[in-house]
């Protein structure tokens, strides 16, 4: 994938993950892509049940599966290892 | 800083992982979905009892079992030791590895503090892997870490000698012997064996399917033992927890069963198990479904008697695929 591919790609995940949760004052660019998603200090203020909703966002939007919790704990770390995840999961298909 | 030639794996469950891992380092070959089938560990127990503060549900059977049933079936020996004194247990797993013996010890989660916080919760049934020591601190191995990682050693103490349900008392293993010639065929057929026994044929009324349906039962019922909304909504949000966070393996552990299944299909050269491992991977989406159904109601305090029926619904529905598929997996292999 090409530089402005992933960060379209980044751009996708930012947006499905404000629309799955339902934040509408937080806009894409607001969310840096290296920040934990699930540090305290997050913008995004996310949870742990707010994890398995993001689970099962991000592997219907994107057609994947995230199949343990361990797994799901690295990838949900911020926005850059869910595209990493992704782009791999596209060169293993 | 002594270190131990080891490698380093994450791992789908902290048990599982760790005893694929010290098995892999001991030289024999063998993937943690195997270890896991194997051990015949896939589980449903809806279980209230004193020890609980409040009714809750296994997904898998009770810690340790992974290691013995393993080796019961595969005659790998493993050394077990635990001890009534923190300075005997202490002074015990530095000797081991000091002789360059990778060895697991059982310890309270919590206390895993290279782990982000929030991450991190009282549960005295974690295990990890010492791999190593200096004068301050332990070298971990922990299957729910991307790589090794420094624990001071009092607080590694103070993991392994908590208090409480389950309470590690400074409990380790490592293996000791593995048979140069392990009938891996016949230990997967003993695994789902013992996997379909546990699921539809045990006789205790809380267990396997049985205990599915008991939960479906009662969860209709919890606004009666909750004390307030507030309390019913993080109950429910637990049954996502449990299903999902503690003890990892995702979906109940029906994913990483499934994955038993597809490597078993390869290695008894029988297509069926494929089939079956793809059921059950449609399984393990319709238990996360459950999980994200329990942690949307929980969170928007939508608790209705509909909505939990409409839980129950969902419950009773995994029981019923369930009771199917273990049928049919146990004639596969009778």
């Amino acid at each position: 994938m090409t530089e402005v591919e992933i960060a379209k790609l980044k751009t996708e995940i930012k947006e499905v993950i404000l629309k799955s949760l339902n934040i509408t004052d937080i806009k894409p660019g607001d969310i840096e892509n290296s920040a934990p998603l699930f540090a305290k200090d997050n913008i995004l203020g996310l949870d742990s049940i707010d994890a398995i909703e993001l689970i099962m966002t991000i592997q219907k939007h994107f057609n994947v599966r995230i199949a343990d919790q361990n797994l799901a704990r690295h990838v949900l770390e911020s926005i850059d290892t869910i595209a990493e995840f992704l782009i791999k999961e596209r060169e293993n298909k | 800083m002594k270190e131990i030639n080891f490698e380093h794996k994450m791992g789908a469950h902290c048990e599982s992982g760790t005893v694929t891992a010290l098995l892999n380092h001991k030289g024999l070959e063998i993937s943690e979905p195997m270890v896991f089938g194997i051990s015949g560990n896939i589980f449903f127990g809806y279980m209230e009892s004193s020890n609980f503060s409040f009714p809750t549900f296994i997904v898998r059977n009770k810690p340790g079992s992974i290691r013995k049933n393993f080796g019961k079936y595969t005659g790998v020996k493993f050394h077990t030791k635990s001890f009534k004194s923190k300075e005997k247990g202490e002074a015990y797993l530095n000797n081991l590895i000091n002789n360059d013996i990778p060895t697991a010890a059982q310890v309270d989660f919590y206390y895993m503090d290279y782990l982000p916080e929030w991450q991190r919760v009282h549960i005295n049934v974690h295990f990890v892997t010492l791999i190593g020591k200096n004068e301050t601190d332990y070298l971990v191995s922990d299957s729910y870490f991307p790589k090794k990682a420094k624990i001071d050693i009092n607080r590694m103490t103070k993991a392994r000698f908590v208090n409480g349900f389950m309470a590690p008392k400074g409990f380790l293993f490592y293996p000791e012997y593995i048979p140069g010639n392990i009938d891996l065929n016949k230990a997967i057929i003993k695994g789902i064996k013992k996997s379909a026994y546990n699921m539809i044929k045990i006789p205790i009324p809380f267990l396997g399917i049985k205990g599915m349906r008991k939960f479906a039962r009662k969860v209709v019922d919890w606004p009666k033992i909750t004390r307030d909304i507030d309390h019913l909504s993080h109950e429910i949000m637990k049954i996502t927890l449990l299903l999902e966070d503690q003890g990892t393996g995702g979906a109940g552990y029906r994913y990483l069963f499934a994955t038993f299944l597809q490597e078993a299909s390869e290695k008894l050269n029988d297509g069926s198990f494929k089939d079956m491992s793809k059921r059950m991977m449609e399984i393990g989406d319709n238990w996360r479904n459950i999980s994200y159904f329990a942690a949307k109601i929980g969170k928007n305090r939508d608790l209705g008697p509909e909505r939990l029926k409409e839980l129950s619904n969902m419950i009773n529905d995994r029981a019923d695929e369930e009771q199917i598929f273990f049928t049919d997996l146990y004639k596969l292999v009778k």
